[in-house]
């Protein structure tokens, strides 16, 4: 499963030429330069069944130099692939940020905004089929904390190879990953869980350690930190593919955290060229859900104009087309409310680790 | 005035003479100084230094003191009592011409309203260069005998505040009960426009509160050194006239025949008029003019509308000129564009008349609140009545939205950062009522203003899609000039290969045909540069004839042309050029002889040919041929001039040869021909017009001669003639 060996430093200097190559050549044909991409809108997002995951389609948009603003991408996509030729051949590498303030000193092809520069990199991955961590770049997400019987071996920065677990060798803030998890710099020694549950907040995740929640159920938690970072969700596809283990998504009852359960589970549609590498298909969705918040009768919230307006798109969003959460979100719009994890504790601290979560992950059959 | 006492005459009269109210009393007061001086100065032919202080009187509730004071020739010492006690004084009543003065009683009224309000005189001092010191003195009215009064009269040297010696001016201090107010109907904004309208005059505004700080400033100098040329003197015209009128003159002339009466009194009146009017009215072409009775009076009212005569001749008129309006509004606000256009004279009722108009957009006035209208007749700024004034009127009639103002339901005055002026000048300004702020409907005049609006619209909608077109074309530029080189460059260094040729390629993103217009003051040539550059960046060849208008007008040529030009129409130069093949550019270069810098900053070009050019417009041909339609008229209209001209002279032809010898042309000479030609003998004329060597001048002859000068109609009438 692993990609980035596949890749040469040749293979991908070259992959990156073939960009260079379709603007000079339509130069020299007396025609403006180009540079054409898939389009990356959810209008464009197809259900891959071999996958399971969503992927771009066929829809692609042609940049071309005949306006201004499109122009400057177009050189400035150019400066990106000097620069990353240089970092290869010179064995160096760089954060996005720090691309971003070298990219002060290209002139005319310097970027506006950190945005611009980031959206720019994860074009050419696109293009050019590689991962940004082939171009030697690095972002700044941060990656996620886990506690568990979970033990791995993590290379560290002088090249030798650290064993820890997640639990006897870990404080309470657990143990951090990495910014690259691959295979060359973090490997899966061994495991005494039965399942993986990934937490929205940090609040909660502190909640289920303090109660000892992965000793009695014998699980391992991750602290997800919000939107998972790509090294976060790759680390949950590892743990799921390679020691068959559940994943269970335990996030706010709100439609942005179901955006965080369909980037975990079917692909986000920001790296939806390399859904099938950071995607957990088999991943489950445990709450909080509608019929939570009506269930257990929990303190909630008004959906606000932007909430139901996120929850309209998502209904249209083909990855969220299944009809249980058809069902799910129509539900929420039912209600107009919305409410947070941390909500259980209107019954007491100990009610989430008593109570809800037994009932719901015997509910999925896990204990 | 003999029946009724001055101060009831005033309070009757109070409404039309600009003292009604206290705001409006030291607007009032601030203009009869100004206007004076003014005109004044322009007599003298001295350029105007105008300074206006205003002071809150302390203690006093409503009371202010105005000073003017201004470095005109001064009011000869035996004059001044009459000057500023009597309401009658001054030429500027009993003649024709333009002039500021019929717009008010005269400073008279600000001494009356002074003295009837505060009980205090009004003090003057008055220096001519001819005499060695300066007058002081206070004048005032004596109410029981309704005559003006001067007191505490001396003589003295006048000084100026670094104590230099004024040689010629005036300074009039008066005390008024009024009220100093800022905004829109202010002094200060009557000074600012009355500067935008005499640009030739520095005026200066400084106002204090009771405890000498100053609450208003303002501050407005010169934009030219030349002042306008003087106004001449013209007899009436026929159509303008009343019965009332003509049967005072025919009563009051002097003349012995009714040929002579008509051609002497009247303006656009010659011998084969004359006569053609006399049949027409069956009067004798023989009666004496004082013998004319009611009903024959009449009858010649009648034959003045069906007999061809000229129009009057309009050098008494004084327009403020478009290019100076530019400038004196370009001062005065803040603006990204200003329009300016002065029709040619024109005639309404026998008078001769002439628009100027000025539209300045871009201003720092809220988008969607009204234009600010400036209203001036005869250099005169009209504050007040805004709304029933035929220059707002025709204003408020053109379709704005057109031109790129919003015009809410086309009524009203247009909504935008912009103003727009208005100017009639004329010898006879007809207003609404007796307040003399607002001016009554005219048909004639009315159009006029809203052809001189439509002009001043389409330069705005120009400037508009030019500006537009240049942002789009500035991109474009920027991306084929700078960033597609880079482009070309990174790419062949990444790959190690060599760069492609741009030019196909700048032709394939660009698709168009631009073009770019400069206009710049050459300092040390003292000329005004301009040129024309266009890029074909299309992949077929073009063919262009490119137009751009240009300030054409007695005293300005065009000179160094680099491609050679013709005259398509006035103020229109066209260029046919070559096939302008792909990826190719040229520049068309010009300079402008005669403009001073500043005066012509932008100018319109225009094209024929397919497609579409950006930065150029298509002509419209309609409206050339509107604007070759005026041209062919005023031409006609000067080919009659001079054919009536000849017939008067022919006239001379005494023994009916079919051509003049030296003395009948001597007798010419002190007739129609007057100044026209400037040799004073009959036998100098023979000289130095006969071409056929005949020894006497036929009717081409004199043709020829008298097309050599210029023709003054005015001339027609020459003071200097004798009676036949």
């Amino acid at each position: 499963m692993d990609f980035s060996r596949d890749k040469t430093a040749e293979s991908v200097i070259s992959s990156l030429h073939q960009v260079a190559e379709e603007m000079h050549n339509k130069m020299m044909k007396g025609t403006a330069p180009t540079m054409s991409l898939p389009v990356r809108t959810k209008k464009n997002i197809e259900f891959n069944k071999r996958l399971g995951v969503f992927k771009y389609g066929k829809k692609r948009s042609l940049r071309d130099a005949t306006s201004l603003r499109s122009a400057n991408q177009l050189l400035r996509a150019l400066h990106i692939i000097e620069f990353i030729e240089e970092m290869i051949n010179s064995g160096k590498s760089s954060t996005l940020r720090e691309m971003y303030y070298i990219s002060e000193a290209w002139g005319n092809g310097k970027f506006g905004s950190q945005n611009e520069s980031n959206n720019l990199a994860e074009d050419l991955e696109i293009v050019t089929k590689c991962m940004r961590e082939d171009f030697k770049l690095r972002p700044e997400e941060d990656g996620a904390r886990m506690i568990g019987d979970i033990t791995i071996n993590e290379r560290n920065r002088k090249g030798d190879w650290m064993k820890i677990n997640a639990r006897d060798d870990v404080g309470d803030s657990g143990y951090g990953l990495p910014y690259n998890v691959e295979s060359e710099k973090l490997r899966l020694i061994e495991n005494d869980i039965d399942f993986i549950m990934a937490i929205e907040t940090g609040g909660m995740f502190d909640r289920l350690v303090e109660n000892g929640f992965d000793e009695e159920h014998r699980a391992g938690l991750l602290h997800l930190k919000g939107q998972p970072a790509r090294s976060t969700r790759r680390m949950l596809k590892r743990m799921n593919e390679e020691w068959n283990l559940p994943v269970i998504v335990f996030l706010d009852g709100d439609p942005w955290s179901f955006r965080i359960f369909a980037s975990i589970a079917y692909g986000a549609i920001k790296t939806a060229h390399i859904s099938e590498y950071l995607a957990t298909p088999s991943a489950s969705y445990l709450g909080i859900t509608a019929d939570d918040i009506l269930a257990y009768d929990l303190p909630s919230d008004d959906l606000s104009s932007k909430d139901i307006e996120a929850l309209k798109a998502e209904l249209t969003d083909p990855r969220f087309a299944d009809g249980w959460w058809q069902e799910q979100i129509n539900m929420m719009l039912d209600l107009g409310k919305k409410a947070e994890q941390q909500s259980l504790a209107k019954y007491g601290l100990d009610f989430v680790t008593d109570t809800y979560l037994p009932e719901k992950l015997a509910g999925l059959g896990l204990i | 005035m003999q029946q009724a006492s001055i101060s009831e005459f005033f309070e009757k009269n109070k409404h039309f003479l600009g003292f009604d109210t206290l705001n409006r009393s030291i607007i009032t007061a601030t203009k009869e100084s100004v206007d004076n001086s003014l005109d004044a100065c322009e007599e003298a032919r001295l350029l105007p230094d105008i300074h206006i202080e205003i002071r809150k009187v302390k203690g006093k509730t409503d009371e202010l003191i105005m000073i003017s004071q201004d470095n005109g020739p001064g009011i000869p010492p035996d004059s001044i009592t009459k000057v500023f006690g009597s309401l009658l004084f001054g030429s500027r009543f009993h003649t024709i011409r333009q002039t500021r003065g019929q717009q008010g009683i005269g400073i008279t009224g600000v001494v009356m309203y002074s003295q009837l309000t505060t009980g205090k005189k009004t003090q003057v001092i008055s220096k001519v260069k001819q005499e060695a010191t300066a007058v002081y003195v206070n004048i005032g009215l004596d109410t029981k005998k309704n005559k003006a009064i001067s007191s505490k009269r001396r003589r003295d040297h006048w000084f100026n505040s670094e104590g230099e010696i004024i040689e010629h001016g005036v300074k009039v201090q008066a005390h008024l009960k009024a009220k100093y107010q800022r905004g829109k109907q202010s002094v200060h904004q009557y000074l600012r426009m009355t500067s935008i309208v005499n640009p030739h005059a520095s005026l200066s505004l400084v106002v204090y509160d009771e405890e000498g700080e100053v609450i208003d400033e303002g501050n407005w100098p010169r934009v030219t050194d030349t002042l306008p040329h003087p106004v001449k003197e013209i007899r009436p015209h026929p159509h303008g006239l009343e019965i009332g009128s003509l049967q005072r003159f025919l009563r009051d002339s002097k003349e012995r025949k009714m040929t002579s009466f008509l051609r002497h009194n009247f303006s656009g009146v010659s011998v084969r008029a004359a006569r053609e009017i006399l049949y027409k009215s069956e009067i004798d072409e023989a009666r004496k003019p004082s013998s004319i009775t009611a009903p024959e009076v009449q009858a010649m009212l009648e034959a003045f509308k069906k007999v061809k005569l000229l129009s009057p001749p309009t050098d008494c008129l004084s327009p403020i000129e478009d290019l100076l309006i530019k400038k004196g509004l370009s001062k005065a606000i803040d603006s990204k564009f200003v329009s300016t256009v002065t029709r040619a004279p024109s005639v309404a009722g026998g008078n001769p008349f002439q628009v100027e108009v000025g539209l300045i957009f871009g201003t720092d006035l809220p988008s969607d609140s009204p234009v600010e209208v400036l209203r001036i007749a005869n250099r005169v700024p009209l504050m007040y009545q805004q709304g029933g004034c035929l220059l707002t009127k025709s204003i408020e009639s053109v379709d704005w939205k057109k031109y790129g103002l919003e015009h809410p339901g086309g009524r009203g005055v247009p909504k935008g950062p912009a103003a727009i002026l208005v100017h009639l000048a004329s010898t006879n300004v007809f207003f609404t009522s007796e307040a003399k702020e607002a001016l009554s409907d005219n048909e004639e005049v009315f159009n006029e203003i809203r052809l001189a609006l439509q002009e001043v619209g389409r330069g705005l909608r120009n400037h508009k899609r030019k500006s537009k077109q240049r942002e789009k074309a500035r991109e474009k530029f920027e991306l084929v000039n700078v960033i597609l080189p880079e482009i070309s460059a990174k790419a062949s260094s990444i790959l190690g290969r060599e760069e492609p040729d741009l030019a196909p390629v700048i032709t394939n993103i660009m698709n168009a045909i631009f073009s770019e217009e400069m206009s710049e003051w050459d300092s040390t040539e003292k000329v005004t540069k301009c040129s024309i550059k266009l890029f074909n960046y299309t992949n077929r060849p073009r063919q262009y004839t490119i137009l751009a208008t240009w300030p054409e007008r007695e005293g300005v040529e065009m000179v160094n042309e680099n491609y050679e030009g013709r005259r398509e129409a006035k103020g229109l130069r066209k260029w046919k050029l070559d096939t302008l093949q792909p990826s190719e550019n040229l520049e068309i270069s010009f300079s402008i002889d005669g403009l001073s810098k500043g005066d012509w900053t932008q100018f319109d070009v225009f094209f024929r040919g397919s497609g579409d050019i950006i930065g150029a417009m298509k002509l419209d041909e309609k409206i050339l041929e509107e604007i070759r339609r005026e041209e062919m008229a005023a031409i006609e209209e000067e080919a009659l001039a001079t054919k009536f001209i000849i017939d008067d002279v022919m006239e001379f032809d005494t023994d009916s040869s079919g051509d003049l010898d030296s003395d009948e042309l001597d007798d010419a000479i002190r007739g129609p021909l007057g100044d026209v030609i400037d040799e004073t003998t009959g036998s100098e004329v023979v000289e130095t017009h006969d071409a056929g060597e005949s020894g006497t001048l036929d009717r081409e002859e004199i043709t020829d001669a008298i097309s050599d000068k210029n023709t003054h109609q005015a001339n027609l009438f020459s003071e200097e003639w004798s009676d036949e």
